[in-house]
């Protein structure tokens, strides 16, 4: 490789990684636990989904209750389903007949937990899950900075964020790329520091590498595809957005017009979900939408993923119009799946790792923290790398700075979110306000804490045996306020309760375990 | 260990010549490639084919941008490959139908 292309591409990659560091870290560290979102919301609602496998939605109960709270007739209603949780999100549009329907200008998204058959809004149903879910693509921030952009900005931020980041990834390979399989043998850990940051830096990025370089692009993707998206509507589809996300099949195509005349009979929306339910075996319907409640324009459409084992890809639709109960469009998710619908289904099952089990999940989350390493050990290497007396004193007082803002406020994110969960389960009841709350001060008080410590080998140790101490209070926690002990999760069968308190055991016993190694090597 | 400075650019102009060629340059490069692409290829095809390599193709390009020896140079290359690109809409009357 000839030099000036060696240092351009180290250079590029210095400052496209400091630029994104901290936040990086942030996206990296809230969306390894986001693997568990479900699980999360399970341990914090204390409803094992598992436990409760055989239960599913009841169509004809829910829409009753919300009949008689809301008023459908002539809405639009979606139903959104998650595996793996009881928790289901339903949207209400407003009514098209304003004669009739007195509430018809009301809208509501509201959360329904199909387990307790309970009805609840967005802000109550929002638990740990669901913020660390957000906090990965920076969501909180939309309504921390309220700028008009035409797109939320905590997620423009993110999206920036992450090619940014595939941007490091690809200079960075390439900056390796000769001494990758010799360098890859090499780990130095009782040289001095710069060695130790540096090995750790290359060895864990080259082996995160195609890890991380997915997630860096299904990233991207999921959270800015108007970036690409945008100009085609343009100049393809007359600004038509809608237009562009049908021809991707988002979302089931359904266009009905409202008549305006009820219709006179009692549709038995269950048992549609029940006959498409047997069509496709094992599949998985995540979306039932229904258009024009109790008018003769009214249609149901129901869609599904297809069961991972026997079909990675496969999404199916069904579109019924229930005047006369004909199926109108139809297409299994054990069919060959379009070429657009496997791409996608790509993206997603890779950015979720939700098809192989708690196997793949763990893989994923280990990986990313690992990617949390590579961020903090890159940081270090730049600090140490200008700790020489030919950088000017100056120079050196600001490297340190940054260094010291950016290590307390990455590090502390394990104490804080393992203080959270402690916090809210003692709590009880929370809703949106109050997790914010507690986390968003927690953090802020703790990193302003070690910023004014100035002291890097402190705000490491500490958060490491703050992290341990609150880790190991998580599923004790449980334990006292809800008797939900791990003996006690593990015979009822409740997997995904016990599954978070055994994270926690064990993150909490590796970082004692660094801990005391961290100690052992300073004293 | 930080990069040398003697083969890193020092004018700024040319450093943000070639950033904005990179990053503005290299997205009009890659979304008029891929529009280019729709008048050969399925419309929808070449867009859920653009939102998976689109985005690594822009990131090259504004690598390229940056390993590239002036500034002007890239922006003049990067704007010929626009319109390039662009040829197949402007000669069509109607893109849409």
């Amino acid at each position: 490789m000839n030099n000036r292309n060696y240092n351009i591409y180290f250079h590029t990659h210095t400052i496209s990684g400091i630029i994104i560091a901290a936040l990086l870290y942030v996206i990296f560290f809230a969306g390894s636990f986001s693997f568990f979102k479900d699980e999360i919301s399970a341990w914090q609602s204390n409803t094992s989904y598992v436990k409760n496998k055989e239960l599913a939605l009841n169509y004809s109960l829910l829409l009753d209750s919300l009949d008689q709270k809301y008023d459908l007739h002539g809405r639009d209603l979606a139903f959104y389903l998650y595996p793996n949780t009881s928790t289901s999100y339903v949207s209400m549009e407003a009514s098209k007949d304003t004669v009739n329907n007195l509430k018809a200008k009301e809208t509501a998204y509201i959360g329904y937990d199909f387990v307790k058959q309970k009805e609840s809004s967005y802000a109550e149903t929002y638990d740990l899950g669901e913020f660390l879910y957000r906090l990965h693509f920076l969501a909180q921030l939309n309504q921390a900075i309220p700028l008009r952009v035409g797109y939320p900005v905590g997620y423009l931020i993110a999206g920036l964020v992450s090619f940014l980041f595939l941007f490091a990834l690809i200079t960075g390979l390439l900056l390796h790329w000769n001494k990758m399989v010799s360098n890859f043998y090499v780990f130095r850990p009782w040289a001095k520091w710069k060695t130790v940051w540096t090995d750790l830096h290359t060895v864990l990025g080259v082996i995160g590498f195609p890890f991380q370089f997915v997630f860096a692009f299904t990233g991207i993707i999921l959270i800015v595809n108007t970036v690409f998206l945008t100009p085609f509507s343009q100049l393809l589809y007359k600004g038509d957005m809608e237009k562009v996300f049908q021809e991707l099949e988002y979302g089931a195509l359904v266009e009905a017009p409202f008549v305006n005349k009820p219709l006179d009979k009692h549709i038995n929306i269950q048992q549609y979900i029940d006959r498409t339910q047997q069509l496709w075996p094992n599949a998985f319907i995540n979306r039932v939408t229904i258009k024009n409640y109790g008018d003769e324009g009214m249609m149901l459409a129901v869609e599904s993923e297809a069961d991972h084992r026997r079909s990675f890809a496969g999404t199916g639709e069904v579109l019924y119009e229930l005047k006369t109960g004909k199926v109108l469009k139809q297409r299994s998710p054990y069919d060959t799946p379009t070429y657009i619908a496997s791409i996608k289904s790509f993206i997603y099952r890779l950015h979720y790792g939700d098809y192989g089990g708690y196997f793949v999940k763990l893989a994923n989350f280990i990986l990313g923290i690992t990617g949390c390493v590579v961020i903090v050990s890159g940081i270090l290497i730049w600090l140490v790398a200008r700790e020489k007396s030919s950088t000017p004193a100056y120079k050196r007082k600001f490297n340190f700075w940054l260094c010291n803002i950016f290590l307390a406020s990455c590090l502390t994110m394990f104490p804080v979110t393992a203080f959270s969960f402690v916090v809210v389960k003692a709590l009880g009841k929370v809703d949106q306000r109050m997790i914010y709350q507690v986390y968003f001060y927690s953090w802020l008080m703790l990193s302003l804490y070690y910023i004014a410590r100035r002291n890097l080998n402190r705000t490491n140790r500490e958060t490491l045996l703050l992290g341990a101490i609150f880790a190991f209070a998580v599923p004790i926690a449980n334990g006292i306020c809800t008797n939900n002990w791990l003996w006690n999760t593990w015979m009822q069968g409740a997997r995904d309760i016990f599954f978070i308190d055994l994270l926690w055991l064990i993150l909490g016993a590796l970082a004692l375990w660094a801990y005391r190694r961290v100690r052992q090597k300073q004293a | 260990m930080p990069a040398k400075k003697k083969y890193l650019t020092t004018s700024i102009l040319q450093r943000w010549l070639k950033i904005t060629a990179g990053f503005f340059g290299g997205y009009g490069v890659m979304i008029t490639f891929f529009l280019m692409l729709t008048y050969f290829f399925e419309r929808k095809n070449v867009l859920i084919t653009g939102v998976v390599a689109g985005y690594i193709l822009w990131a090259v390009l504004l690598l390229f941008a940056f390993l590239s020896k002036s500034g002007w140079k890239i922006w003049i290359i990067y704007l010929v490959l626009i319109l390039l690109f662009s040829l197949p809409y402007l000669l069509h009357t109607k893109p849409y139908e």
